[in-house]
């Protein structure tokens, strides 16, 4: 009978290895898979109950915190500015995925990063509170400027330190209050976002760098940067014909100036009054399809801004052109040029004309498929106010430690650069003409140096609606501009070129009278 | 029993060839410094306070454990070490688990473990030789029938969810079965010591018929009270046993046909197999219904990882039943990998002990019985933490010593006092012996 005993023993030996096999795999080699697994919500519940660090603004209003909680957590994020910082904090979400710097700086608001855990040796025997507090970029007073001169017309303002990318109010109408959404009972935070994704004004989306819009004639600065860099246009040369109508090279739909108008001059009267046939023409057959996609990249379009914020959209310049067809020569006249099809290599001066030129005509005027957010329009700004760099946005400035010692300063960083310093400071020169003596003359400020440039994208509806833009600069005289911006006030009756100015500009003028108070 | 299988030749571990209680008294001290830091470290998990019962706590455990402990002193003198010192550790661990999920079953759980102290010392001494059980064994076999169809009676017993396992008297609810199967496997003992010879030679229906209604009736009644952790439990200890005694591989064979035949037509017949089945094969394909409870305790122990949240700091209570059938998630949870494992291996040293007894026994029934004993505990713990990890379909019975659960804890430690009576017999046989070389 022993023997039979012994086996048994043997077999209950094997049966306790499968169990050893099955609970290593389990506990540890499996562990990853279940823990990712969709229904596993201990991640995300343990996640959400976890203390995380405050958010404050520049001028110390706290905009996010952790507090207590009676019930199945032991704290729930706050947001006492309500919708106010909505878009920049974003929120923390048992129901959803997080959004906003709760997102973006989840590790850091969380203490996970080992910097923060073990400061020092003695941390590995103490558990500190190692949470991180973001300081944010935003300026409380600019940011409630912002939001009180838009009001409640749909739009979007942007502002931002062009020396730094620092942004320092960054503003969509409408907002959303995330307090709900934080909510860890599941049927309130799911009630209040089905109200949200109900409301036809999409008030979840931060559009200030979410949503693309057309530039319309702000676009313009792209395009005169691009006529710059070509060294062909200058502040003063050419002067460019007062004309009504633009037609394309080779063919295509003739470019009007507004309500049949005419416009000529140089490179400041032709931003001065916004003239749409002469930025064609500067697209279409002085700069050409490489140098202007090459610049319009070179301001951020068509790729990513580097911003501090999850799910920024990206600006569009449409790249497709067609087949290149032959080389005009500026400096010769048109019955000199060679005929289409020619392959005669010019020496300064050529500019290739495409099968789709037409198409240039009308994205060097930010019509076509060109869109932007009012984030990357305010970095157009930003760059012609910083010497032509564009320094990467961000809206976190320093990681302070719970003791409130710093953790990590967010050094500025430039992105690219868009357009020689040189060349920069013919547009910042004939921005101010605008501002002083144009479309953006709304701008003007008592003791603050203001350059601009207006722009009315019209919507092609019936009656005629327009999202009315600004895009600028401002500074203390005799220094270099500390303010960039961009304001979008979505679809405005109207479609002059003076809705842009009428509408946009009081905005933007009433964040530079905070900025510079 | 042929010359080879004399008592001399089983192993002899270094543990036992010193003094026995001394060894477990030092054992008892290690397990009672592990309990006492788990219940600490579990209370300031929870609350971050150290427990304001904590002394009291200590006082009555230590208490329990010298009581267990002086009784094997005076009643078990010569017994195997190991035994009372893991059955404690288990029972302490499960206690902390079981206060840190629900305070208000700690109390119970509390009172049951003294009652299990209890029946412990007084099986001891009711118990003073294990034949004296093998004379009873007809008296057992029917008293454990009669045991098992107690939930049955109209009046007395209570179905709790799904399974008609309890009987009700007065305040106390508890489940007869759990002392049923050790009645049974005293019986199933006691009756193949008289035909083991026969059939060893040929085995005959006739022979077999006794034994065979013993199997029918204790499955049909678990069968009709939809316990199927415990027909299987039952099931695998009359095989095991009479496998053993006959020493043939026919009766592992028949024993096959009848488990598959009948888990078979289980399957065909009862819904509630079905779904266990469903379950077992895909419990994501309803994570938040009927897997929940498989879904959720892998995601716990999953949690655990290797070596835990630590007690206190995880959440074993989103688990149905985390205090009973899942508790061994809960502690994979809390104490990860290392405590899972720890507790396997606490089972594999009550059953190699177990097995000890048994491979040393020098009557035909002692081997059974402790055999028997030594597979309901193995099985047991198999079953369920095997159900936990999804290796075989899960059966809600307890995890042995561990589980919340009074029936099962005063039924294992009865089962504890029969083998150390039994270690203590053979032990003192062999010492005189030992002595003189």
């Amino acid at each position: 009978m022993n023997l039979r005993i012994r086996r048994l023993g043997a077999v209950l030996g094997v049966l306790y290895l499968v169990l050893f096999l099955q609970l290593n795999r389990v506990q540890f080699f499996g562990a990853e898979r279940l823990q990712d697994d969709v229904n596993n919500t201990r991640g995300l519940i343990r996640e959400f109950g976890r203390e995380r660090g405050p958010i404050v603004t520049a001028d110390g209003v706290l905009v996010a915190q952790s507090v207590e909680y009676d019930g199945s957590v032991d704290v729930r994020r706050r947001y006492p500015e309500g919708e106010l910082y909505a878009h920049i904090t974003g929120y923390q979400s048992l129901n959803v995925e997080a959004v906003g710097l709760e997102r973006s700086y989840n590790d850091e608001l969380a203490g996970d990063p080992i910097d923060q855990r073990f400061a020092s040796l003695g941390d590995l025997f103490v558990d500190r509170n190692s949470t991180a507090t973001l300081v944010l970029s935003i300026r409380d007073d600019v940011q409630r400027a912002a939001a009180a001169a838009l009001g409640d017309r749909k739009g979007s303002v942007v502002a931002l330190d062009p020396r730094s990318g620092e942004i320092i109010a960054l503003w969509t109408f409408p907002s959303f209050d995330p307090n709900p959404l934080a909510d860890p009972d599941g049927t309130v935070a799911n009630a209040a976002f089905d109200a949200l994704l109900a409301d036809p004004d999409t008030p979840l989306l931060a559009k200030s760098y979410r949503e693309i819009y057309f530039p319309g004639s702000t676009f313009k600065l792209v395009t005169a940067a691009a006529g710059v860099e070509t060294g062909l246009i200058s502040a003063t040369t050419p002067i460019f014909p007062v004309v009504t109508v633009y037609e394309p090279i080779p063919s295509g739909a003739p470019i009007r100036n507004f309500a049949g108008s005419d416009c000529g001059g140089d490179l400041v009267e032709l931003l001065r009054v916004s003239c749409n046939t002469a930025f064609s023409e500067i697209g279409a057959e002085w700069v050409g399809p490489e140098q202007m996609v090459d610049t319009a990249e070179a301001f951020g379009f068509n790729a990513d801004l580097g911003l501090d914020l999850p799910g920024a959209a990206e600006s569009r310049f449409p790249t497709d052109y067609g087949e290149r067809l032959a080389d005009v020569d500026r400096f010769r006249a048109p019955d000199q040029q060679p005929a289409n099809g020619a392959e005669t290599v010019l020496p300064n001066g050529a500019v290739p004309i495409h099968e789709n030129s037409a198409r240039l005509a009308q994205t060097a005027i930010g019509q076509n498929d060109v869109a932007a957010t009012p984030l990357q329009m305010a970095l157009v700004a930003a760059a012609i106010a910083n010497e032509g760099v564009v320094m990467v946005p961000h809206v976190v400035t320093e990681l302070l430690a719970f003791d409130g010692s710093l953790l990590n300063r967010i050094e500025p960083e430039p992105l690219r650069v868009a357009m020689s310093a040189s060349t920069a400071a013919i547009l910042r020169n004939a921005m101010r003409v605008v501002a002083e003596d144009g479309t953006a003359r709304g701008l003007l400020t008592e003791g603050v140096v203001v350059g601009g440039k207006t722009g009315t994208a019209q919507l092609g509806t019936d009656p005629p609606n327009s999202h009315a833009w600004i895009v600028g600069y401002a500074g203390v005289p005799d220094e270099e501009p500390s303010l960039a911006f961009a304001v979008i006030v979505e679809a405005q009756e109207g479609a002059s070129e003076q809705t842009g100015g009428r509408v946009a500009a009081p905005i933007a003028q009433a964040v530079i009278e905070t900025v510079f108070r | 029993m042929t010359a080879t299988e004399s008592p001399s030749t089983a192993p002899v571990s270094p543990l036992l060839a010193l003094k026995p209680r001394r060894v477990e008294t030092g054992l008892l001290m290690m397990v009672g410094v592990a309990v006492a830091v788990a219940y600490g470290l579990a209370s300031f998990g929870t609350t971050e306070a150290i427990p304001a019962n904590l002394g009291p706590f200590l006082l009555w455990m230590f208490g329990l454990g010298a009581v267990a402990h002086v009784a094997n002193r005076r009643f078990a003198s010569a017994a195997d070490p190991v035994f009372l010192p893991v059955a404690l550790l288990l029972n302490g661990l499960g206690y902390v688990v079981i206060t840190r999920l629900d305070g208000s079953l700690a109390a119970l759980q509390s009172t049951w473990t003294a009652i299990g102290i209890g029946g412990y010392v007084a099986t001891l001494l009711l118990v003073p030789r294990a034949r004296i059980i093998e004379q009873y064994r007809y008296l057992l076999g029917i008293g454990g029938l009669l045991l098992l169809m107690v939930p049955l009676v109209p009046g007395l017993g209570t179905e709790i969810n799904g399974a008609r396992i309890w009987a009700t008297i007065g305040p106390v609810n508890f489940q007869p079965g759990e002392f049923a199967k050790l009645t049974l496997a005293a019986f199933f003992a006691g009756y193949l010591v008289d035909s083991r010879e026969l059939l060893r030679n040929r085995l005959e229906l006739r022979d077999l018929a006794p034994i065979g209604i013993a199997w029918a009736g204790s499955l049909g009644v678990m069968v009709f009270q939809r316990d199927l952790g415990s027909s299987l439990l039952f099931f695998t200890l009359f095989v095991v046993v009479l496998w053993v005694a006959s020493e043939r591989w026919v009766v592992l064979a028949v024993g096959a046909v009848l488990f598959f035949g009948g888990a078979f037509a289980a399957w065909t017949m009862f819904d509630h197999v079905q779904k266990r089945v469903d379950i077992w094969l895909d419990p994501f394909a309803d994570p938040k219904g009927d897997g929940f409870q498989i879904v959720e305790g892998s995601f716990a122990l999953a949690d655990g990882g290797l070596t835990g949240t630590g007690l206190g700091q995880g959440e074993p209570g989103r688990i149905p039943f985390a205090e009973t059938d899942f508790i061994f998630a809960a502690i994979g949870e809390e104490l990860g990998l290392a405590g899972s494992s720890a507790v396997l291996m606490a089972f594999l040293l009550l059953i190699g002990s177990g097995l000890r007894v048994a491979l040393r026994a020098d009557r035909v029934f002692e081997k059974l019985f402790a055999l028997g004993l030594t597979t309901l505990l193995a099985v047991q713990a198999f079953v369920i933490v095997g159900g936990v990890l999804r290796v075989v379909p899960l059966t809600g019975i307890t995890l042995p010593f561990v589980s919340y659960g009074g029936s099962s804890l005063v039924a294992n430690y009865v089962l504890l006092a029969l083998l150390i009576r039994m270690s203590h017999e053979q032990r003192v046989a062999i010492r005189p012996v030992k002595a003189s070389l």
